[in-house]
């Protein structure tokens, strides 16, 4: 009998790991966590607002675990929280979707295209490329040719068909269901943002006894 | 003078030791044959990439210090030029991708469903860069 009760008394939550929202709304426990609970209580948990946003939050606001629990409580008295998965949420608030402006977009493909075909100019000349496809141009045919543009054209090319074939986009349908190294990189990226930020952003994180 | 000859053959084994090993370190991090490998599903043929790798570095060498006349038909050359273009592209791109500039350039200008329009951009510098420089630079 005990056991069926404290069970009915017990409420599980996991905190999502990212919640997008737009600056207008309140944040509800049933955006911010996934929530198992008994019938009588689900539906007034899952709109318990938990956060109001405000001018001062900015763009970034980490709702750590124990804040939940405080309201749930505070909310509901006599209940058993137990959570599970991340301890905090990390809410960002999506301004206007603002996009890329288009002569800055431009600006910034054309200094990608002309600072890459410098580079590898530079590394050209800086390895003697030249004299090694001439070389090699010799050893194949036994004939000396100061443009062996067969050898270089192809080169060419093929250096830009390496470059999309390590980043997987030459075909749009995926070869197979592995990430590119370039979306474990966005994602690796995205997580050591994550992780400052749920240190940085939330004051309960850190604590200073001796502040002398 | 054996001593000399052993000191000479020591400093030779030495350094191509240094240069072998830090070619293959090199490889090793921009990761060109683990990807070659995931795109190709040939993950048990490792040990032969391997040995490619290897037989393909002492055939440069001996191309190198021996300038062996082979005299066959030029349009080899444009298979031999797609291949070692594709490996140097190849090189290029996880030299970009270990230095962490497409994550950090997406967020910041806001790009980041847009992220191929800048792989291209610098795929296609680098051919126009390297068409150019063949076909009218080295040639001012």
């Amino acid at each position: 009998m005990w056991e069926v009760n404290v069970l009915e008394k017990t409420i599980y939550i996991r905190m999502r790991h990212r919640l997008h929202i737009s600056s207008d709304e309140n944040v509800i426990l049933k955006d911010a966590a996934q929530i198992i609970a008994p019938e009588s209580v689900l539906k007034k948990i899952e709109n318990l607002k938990i956060h109001q946003l405000t001018e001062a939050d900015g763009n970034i606001v980490i709702i750590d675990v124990m804040k939940v629990i405080k309201q749930i409580t505070e909310e509901l008295g006599d209940f058993e929280v137990q959570t599970i998965g991340p301890p905090q949420t990390i809410i960002e608030v999506v301004t206007k979707k603002k996009g890329a402006s288009m002569p800055f977009f431009l600006l910034i493909w054309f200094l990608l295209f002309f600072g890459s075909a410098m580079t590898l100019m530079n590394f050209h000349d800086d390895v003697s490329m030249k004299s090694v496809q001439e070389k090699i141009y010799t050893i194949i045919t036994g004939e000396k040719d100061e443009k062996p543009l067969l050898f270089q054209i192809s080169y060419s090319i093929g250096l830009g068909l390496g470059m999309i074939l390590f980043f997987n986009h030459v075909f749009k349908k995926r070869i197979n269901d592995e990430p590119s190294p370039l979306e474990v990189e966005m994602f690796n990226y995205q997580m050591d943002l994550d992780n400052y930020v749920i240190l940085h952003e939330n004051k309960e994180s850190m604590k200073h006894v001796h502040d002398d | 003078m054996t001593i000399k000859i052993l000191m000479v053959l020591f400093l030779g084994f030495a350094s191509g030791l240094s240069v072998g090993a830090g070619y293959v370190a090199f490889l090793t991090v921009l990761g060109i044959i683990p990807r070659l490998m995931q795109l190709s599903k040939t993950m048990k043929m490792i040990h032969h990439y391997e040995w490619a790798v290897v037989i393909g570095a002492l055939a440069g060498v001996l191309a190198d210090l021996r300038d062996p006349i082979l005299g066959l038909p030029a349009f080899l050359l444009i298979f031999l030029g797609l291949t070692g273009g594709v490996f140097v592209g190849m090189m290029a791109a996880g030299l970009t991708e270990a230095l962490n500039v497409f994550p950090i350039l997406a967020k910041r200008i806001h790009l980041d469903g847009k992220i191929v329009i800048l792989i291209m951009a610098i795929v296609l510098g680098k051919i126009f860069g390297s068409i150019f420089q063949w076909v009218y630079f080295v040639h001012q």
